[in-house]
């Protein structure tokens, strides 16, 4: 029997054997061939395998099997389009996690969110970075969307690519809209509300698409409901079927663009012949592709637990109270400064439907042939109004625009707002004197003098209430609803319970207009743990 | 070196540092987690403290203390040490504030010291039953309350009327006044816990708006919007204590209790009323 066994030949065989498994897994690529690819040297077997495991390799079959090498250059694409595909993956995952612990219902919701940050071990990064990466995914979708248009590829036989690029950008802001309304809190309430009453304004069936949207009248456990199946079943397998087509294009059919330059500018031959040359999906891109998405994992878990990213939760949403400097997330900053500006209807369904319909319009309005940003000016120009014109609106949408607030309701909002911390809260506890402070015309210098370190956070907050609200008193420069006339102020701080400080702000004014004397207060409790947000 | 293999090497850096990031992270969550509770607990309190100041202080005081044959106090020692076995709770002392919140009590378990407002003697508080506040509220009002607990001072049960009350028959005679008395009752009896509007102290003294609660009743009753019986300054007050739903003064909302007529005599009723009139 041991004549029989030929040590050379068990040793072939096993290696065939273990070869045949990695072949049977990477569908066609050898110990070999495997050890070829890491070391950047060609294949080693006829024909090329690394061709072959597009055909035999669902996963690679709907890669590309090549990009021109003009097209990879860093600087032409900024990799916007794989991160954005990137970003939704997270989302995938960091969702299907997600799902786990939350439940969509109005008494639930809220409360199983707090569960998921204080007991659910990396609950919060969780949320953080579902967060994190849905702004990012924004973000992405329309620089990508930008860069395309800057670089003109949505010309010729891209321009269904650039349409359902445009749906795209649709599906991820109706996904971001949608997940917004789901942690329950105030500031997700208010938000979803101004925007689903945008859709009551829609014509003709405004009522109806509201009352579809919020399953009642307002918001409730039916809204709730609708959003999140919206949100975790709708929205993301139609943005699956979408990012399909949308991919499935660029991969197998036309490519990515070559820059204009080397296209159609007027280089040497042998630029043009090497902006063609084929660089192989195994190994450079698969390997770039991965080495991006280290890199994006690693940016999303450093700005998390390195430089702090939060995603914010407010009080429990309160359809009783609408609070103060109600604000839409800032990717919808601009819609709320175009409603700003004129009738709801107009502003907020009929431009935007008319800014859908141009942007998939794009394609067909413009007939220059041309890609280079030198010789479309016309384009280039309207595509930097707009995002001018983006952000102007944007900064119109922020509640510092055109909001009237009163003087009072004013300077104690910017101290101590309703929601989030705010001046006044992040005084440490320990500063809190008891005390009646009473607003003068001279800002006392040591505002407790028995306490061993004194309390400079709380006199600096105490001597900007007085700047304010005597500015407001005496200030005969400003318009009505900023003035304060004969104004009294008042800081109280009384020790209320245990590890509990009760804060009264007053302000006494006669109104400007009318002679009447008018108060506003604002009670803020502190406790001693609250800690800092 | 290639780029691939560059790639390579680099990827595996970033990979290296991400996993090192996430156990760091990893290690601090338990104490993460633990301080978030103590927080979220800190931030149910300050909540409990808001929603009190709105719905609770006007029977049970803005302090917890209640008012004396009224309201039952919540911030004494008796509370947090001997009200479960008076009842006969078997729950936790939280399950027994949240419960009496939201159902309210149809009856006063201690009618004799603590009637509470009438019928029903507390009001329900939770939107299931018909009241203003959700589940996570009455959860807050309830860690609010029990926080409480650590400086909860003894207290003397409330003392019962040394004689007969005086009613709600504002037209009744009363016996003279005595000022000073009538001081002493009114920052004693718990009247301040509500009428603290002033920066100068309890409501009734005279402000730089407004002169004292004296000169104000002198008119009061003669205004054309005035709903009361009273014809005189001394009726109009006791109208405002014994009966003072009969007429609210413009600004203000109809939250005083109304069975002072059946826990005050007619001398304390008269000492308050000679000591606000003294007020101009």
């Amino acid at each position: 029997m041991l004549k029989s066994l030929d040590v050379e030949n068990l040793r072939n065989k096993a290696l065939q054997a273990l070869d045949s498994r990695v072949r049977a897994i990477t569908a066609g690529l050898g110990l070999n061939e495997l050890r070829a690819v890491m070391r950047g040297d060609p294949a080693t077997e006829k024909p090329n395998p690394r061709y072959k495991v597009h055909t035999t390799s669902f996963l690679f079959h709907i890669r590309p099997r090549y990009y021109e090498r003009g097209s990879t250059i860093f600087a032409h694409t900024f990799r916007l389009g794989f991160f954005t595909a990137f970003l939704f993956a997270v989302e995938l995952v960091t969702g299907l996690i997600l799902m786990i612990y939350y439940s969509p219902t109005p008494s639930e919701a809220y409360q199983s969110i707090l569960e998921l940050e204080s007991n659910v071990p990396f609950g919060l990064m969780m949320r953080d970075m579902h967060r994190l990466a849905a702004e990012g995914m924004v973000i992405f979708t329309f620089l990508h969307m930008l860069r395309t248009f800057l670089t003109g590829s949505y010309k010729k036989e891209r321009s269904f690519t650039w349409f359902t690029g445009v749906i795209l950008l649709g599906i991820t802001l109706f996904l971001s809209f949608f997940g917004y309304l789901l942690p329950w809190d105030q500031l997700a309430y208010w938000a979803v509300t101004i925007g689903t009453s945008m859709a009551d304004a829609a014509p003709l069936v405004g009522n109806e698409l509201n009352l579809l949207l919020r399953g009642a009248p307002d918001i409730g456990a039916g809204g709730l409901l609708r959003a999140y199946l919206l949100h975790v079943i709708l929205l993301p397998l139609a943005a699956i079927l979408v990012i399909s087509i949308h991919y499935y294009k660029v991969s197998r059919e036309h490519g990515i663009s070559l820059p204009a330059s080397m296209e159609e500018g007027d280089v040497p031959p042998e630029v043009k012949k090497n902006a063609r040359q084929r660089i192989d999906y195994i190994p450079d891109l698969l390997t770039h592709e991965v080495f991006l998405t280290a890199l994006g994992i690693f940016i999303l878990v450093a700005s998390i637990a390195i430089f702090g990213y939060s995603a914010p939760l407010e009080h429990i949403a309160n359809s009783q109270q609408t609070p103060l400097d109600t604000k839409a997330p800032w990717y919808f900053w601009w819609l709320q400064g175009m409603l700003k500006l004129g009738d709801k209807t107009l502003m907020g369904v009929i431009i935007p439907t008319l800014i859908v319909g141009l942007l998939i319009a794009v394609p067909y309005i413009d007939r220059n042939p041309y890609r280079s940003l030198f010789k479309r000016p016309v384009a280039v120009g309207i595509g930097l109004l707009t995002v001018i014109t983006l952000l102007v609106l944007s900064y119109m949408g922020t509640p510092v625009y055109r909001i009237e607030t009163p003087a009072a309701t004013r300077i104690l909002q910017d101290l101590a707002p309703e929601e989030g911390e705010g001046p006044l809260r992040s005084v440490p506890y320990d500063q809190l004197q008891p005390g009646v402070y009473e607003v003068g015309a001279e800002i006392p210098r040591d505002l407790c003098p028995n306490l061993d370190f004194g309390c400079p956070d709380l006199a600096r907050i105490f001597a900007e209430y007085s700047r304010r609200v005597v500015r407001a008193a005496t200030d005969l420069g400003l318009e009505d609803i900023e003035r304060l006339p004969d104004a009294q102020a008042v800081m109280l701080i009384e020790d209320w319970q245990q590890d509990l400080k009760k804060i009264t702000m007053r302000i006494v004014w006669n109104d400007p207009q009318s002679g009447d004397q008018k108060v506003y207060e604002r009670l803020i409790f502190l406790h001693r743990e609250r800690g800092m947000e | 070196m290639t780029r691939v293999q560059l790639e390579i090497s680099l990827g595996i850096l970033l990979v290296l540092l991400t996993g090192t990031i996430l156990t760091v992270y990893g290690f601090n969550e338990e104490s993460r987690m633990a301080r978030y509770s103590e927080e979220q607990q800190a931030r149910s309190i300050e909540v409990g403290a808001e929603l009190y100041d709105i719905n609770c202080k006007g029977c049970h005081g803005p302090q917890g203390e209640g008012i004396p044959l009224v309201c039952p106090p919540l911030n004494d020692r008796n509370f947090f040490t001997n009200r479960l076995e008076e009842v006969g709770w078997s729950g936790s002392m939280e399950d027994y504030v949240v419960s009496t919140v939201s159902g309210g009590r149809l009856v006063s378990t201690r009618p004799d010291q603590y009637p509470g407002q009438g019928k029903p003697a507390m009001p329900a508080w939770s939107d299931a039953y018909g009241g203003p506040l959700r589940e996570d509220q009455i959860r807050a009002i309830a860690a609010f309350i029990l926080n409480w607990e650590s400086t909860a001072p003894e207290r003397q049960a409330a003392a019962t009327p040394t004689g007969p009350p005086v009613g709600t028959d504002i037209a009744v005679r009363l016996p003279g006044g005595d000022a000073r008395r009538g001081e002493s009752l009114a920052t004693t009896q718990g009247c301040v816990s509500c009428h603290v509007a002033t920066s100068v102290g309890p409501a009734w003294m005279p402000t730089a708006q407004e002169p004292g609660i004296g000169t104000r009743a002198e008119t009061r009753f003669t205004q054309p919007d005035y709903t009361g019986q009273a014809a005189t300054p001394e009726q109009y007050l006791l109208e405002s204590i014994v009966n003072p739903g009969a007429f609210v003064v413009s600004g203000f909302q109809p939250v005083m209790p109304g069975n002072y007529g059946q826990v005050m005599t007619a001398q304390e009723a008269a000492d308050l009323i000679a000591y606000m009139l003294s007020l101009k």
